[in-house]
């Protein structure tokens, strides 16, 4: 894929959004407005669409078509940057691309990571309604230390399920919010727990 | 004098011993949040909603106040010691307060933040207490155009002042009002976006877009460049100690400390502009306007003062919209917001008459908190930097438990999980391909408010938009706001013709 393609990439990916969404705002029932010029509850989606397809659609042109390095920065824009630098920022200023236009890929020793984490991440939101709160959050929590870079397993094993044991003191004791206890034996384990910390 | 006895009778409440200590909780925990480099003080205040649940609206308003105060301080110590700045807002607190502590003035440093802090905070309450009633009584005769204009004034004063491309953070701001009009629509009842799911019909909460898109973003996004193994960058310079400015120090830095807190104040009333773009704002027109601009970035006091003063005094700033209108004036406001509605209170106009007591009991804790602040952040400097020896893959896991557990407890919904994971993934995309996030969050929470608005307007002035500029108020609001959409366009095009302008000659 050309680096001017991956530019365009996600205000691509954002217009076919837009006509699919646009597409659907057009099913939306818009009988209880009546037959009059009163507008429906389709017209603040549809105007915020057209928006932002115009949006997307105008990007996608300056970058591929008209090929400019135009890009409006926010007022704040300039004011993220010491003003002791301004000098040497003004000397490169013509030549390099806007800012918004830069993006960092992540280092290919952390890609793995990230993905194994929105995965993680993934599996515990989709897990702890069958595992319960306390042994998802344990696997969760060793887990996710594993992979953000922690080296010993067995501290962040012992972490990871100390944490999840005070986190269930905390909301379940404390704040007495409920939380998920799981299913077949991970309920037991929950309910045991429970008992033994005094909820019940 | 009626505000005064009321104010007290606040101080009082905040004082009886419970709320004191939710009040005290609130600082510990608002200083570490904003000490962490792995989490932001808006993410802090969302993990500490879920707590709040169960308490009386009183002590969780305290807690989230307190919070937000003193997240608002406790970064600069980081900053200045380390050059590792806890929050976003004290980025310009590198440039002057790390270069003074290179230089050997730490202790200063440290004290010049503490005192800006403080005078920025106590002045910007003050202010606030002064203006939240007149505001919430204008705001009683405003109509549907006044308010609309109003919140679209806010929706697009977040997309000018922040990120590097107004498009990017239109097409934010677009993406958060569409997710705001799913579900079932509040004027006809009619179904939008919600795709056959019984869960969508509810529509999206902005708790979990804030979530999931600042709690567990932020997360991956740190996780796809690398976590710190630890944050600690114990150089030896850093003593741990404060020298407060002397007061001949202070009179002499009026024009700086006054430009900080004012421009803090009416940034932070600004819907969607908080702390982080107070401080900016103010050293800018502090590098702008300053008697010491040519110094500032490389050491200079002022860059400090103006900075701090300007975020602390964003704090007041915030709460005016709020309480007087409904409109957070900020991320962090946004959560108090949700705390107010979850307990069954919309803050607006009518709530300084029918809740006189909650709403002094919140400028009570604002005042409490910058006093609080300010003795914690002069006695707890070391501990607040042992925090920072916490390795982030330790912490960020633990952040991404808080922010379900906050998502789930809200509604004791599982899909709320599944949403929350989503916007996450959604918050790292925004990162990595450079849309804002906060114009999407305040898309969110604006958005039903505005097209409410617009409907009723639309409605009841039989489909005539102009109405918008006809009448006085929201016409000049209208205008500002359009202006402020142009103006970083119309810039931007005359900065690009100069440089490509430059560019030919020199290659010429």
């Amino acid at each position: 894929m050309s680096e001017r393609v991956r530019r365009v990439l996600p205000h691509l990916v954002l217009l076919v959004i837009t006509v699919l969404l646009y597409w659907e705002a057009t099913q939306i029932d818009t009988s209880a407005a009546g037959e009059g010029h009163r507008i429906g509850p389709d017209f603040w989606p549809k105007a915020v669409l057209v928006i932002m397809g115009v949006l997307c659609a105008y990007e996608i042109v300056k970058r591929l078509v008209v090929k400019t390095t135009f890009t409006a920065p926010g007022l704040t824009g300039d004011l993220t940057r010491n003003p002791a630098d301004a000098e040497a920022r003004d000397a490169t200023a013509a030549d390099a691309p806007p800012a918004a236009d830069v993006v960092v890929p992540a280092p290919p020793e952390q890609r793995w990571r990230l993905v194994a984490g929105i995965v993680l991440i993934g599996a515990f939101a989709l897990g702890v309604d069958w595992l319960g709160f306390f042994v998802a959050t344990a696997l969760f929590l060793t887990t996710f230390m594993l992979i953000g870079g922690l080296r010993r397993p067995w501290l962040a094993t012992l972490i990871g399920v100390a944490g999840s044991f005070v986190l269930i003191v905390i909301f379940m004791r404390v704040a007495y919010i409920s939380l998920p206890l799981g299913a077949g034996p991970f309920r037991e384990l929950s309910l045991a727990l429970l008992r033994l910390l005094g909820v019940s | 004098m009626e505000v005064l006895t009321h104010l007290l009778g606040g101080v009082l409440t905040v004082l009886s011993p419970v709320n004191f200590m939710v009040l005290a909780i609130g600082l510990v925990l608002g200083m570490l949040v904003a000490v962490l480099p792995g989490l932001t003080l808006v993410m802090g205040v969302v993990l500490a909603l879920p707590f709040t649940y169960k308490m009386g609206v009183g002590p969780a308003l305290i807690l989230l106040t307190a919070m937000y105060a003193s997240g608002t301080y406790a970064g600069a110590i980081t900053s200045i010691l380390f050059r590792i700045p806890g929050e976003p807002m004290d980025v310009p607190l590198l440039w002057d307060g790390y270069e003074m502590t290179r230089k050997g003035q730490a202790a200063r440093a440290l004290g010049w933040s503490l005192a800006a802090s403080f005078i920025g905070g106590i002045v910007s309450a003050v202010m606030m207490v002064a203006m939240a009633e007149p505001v919430a009584r204008i705001a009683l005769s405003f109509s549907s155009p006044e308010f609309f204009a109003v919140l679209f004034f806010g929706l697009i004063s977040v997309v000018a002042l922040s990120g590097d491309s107004v498009v990017n953070a239109l097409v934010s701001l677009c993406l958060g009002l569409l997710i705001a009009s799913v579900g079932v629509d509040s004027i006809y009842g009619s179904e939008r976006f919600a795709f056959g799911q019984p869960f969508l019909l509810d529509g999206i909460e902005f708790l979990l877009v804030m979530v999931g898109a600042y709690g567990i973003g932020e997360v991956l996004t740190r996780l796809g460049t690398g976590f710190a193994s630890t944050a600690s960058a114990g150089d030896g310079q850093a003593r741990f100690r404060t020298a407060l400015p002397r007061w001949v120090e202070i009179v002499r830095m009026k024009y700086t400390l006054l430009r900080g807190t004012l421009t803090g104040v009416v940034v932070g009333i600004i819907p969607g502009a908080g702390a982080t773009v107070s401080a900016f704002v103010a050293y800018g027109l502090e590098s702008q306007y300053g008697a010491n601009r040519k110094n500032l970035g490389t050491g200079a006091p002022e860059g400090i003062a103006v900075a701090k003063s300007a975020a602390t005094a964003s704090v007041g700033g915030a709460l005016v919209p709020l309480l007087a209108m409904g409109i957070p004036g900020s991320g962090a406001t946004a959560i108090i917001l949700a705390a107010f509605l979850l307990h069954g209170i919309q803050p607006g106009p009518q709530v300084f008459v029918t809740s006189t007591g909650l709403v002094y009991t919140v400028f009570a804790a604002v005042f409490l908190s910058i006093i609080g602040m300010c003795i914690l952040g002069y006695f707890a400097i070391k501990p607040l930097c042992k925090v920072l020896d916490a390795p982030e893959a330790i912490v960020s896991a633990f952040v991404v438990v808080f922010c379900f557990v906050g998502a789930f407890a809200a509604r004791n919904s599982l899909s709320d999980l599944y949403v929350i994971s989503v916007f996450g993934l959604i918050g790292y995309l925004a990162e990595r391909f450079r849309f804002p996030i906060a114009p999407l969050v305040l898309g969110t929470i604006l958005g039903p408010l505005a097209e409410t608005n617009f409907m009723t307007m639309m409605v009841s002035f039989d489909n005539d938009w102009t109405v918008l500029f006809r009448r006085p108020i929201s016409a000049v609001i209208m205008v500002l706001a359009l202006a402020g959409l142009f103006w970083p366009v119309v810039r931007g095009a005359l900065r690009h013709l100069r440089a490509t302008r430059m560019h030919a000659e020199r290659t010429r």
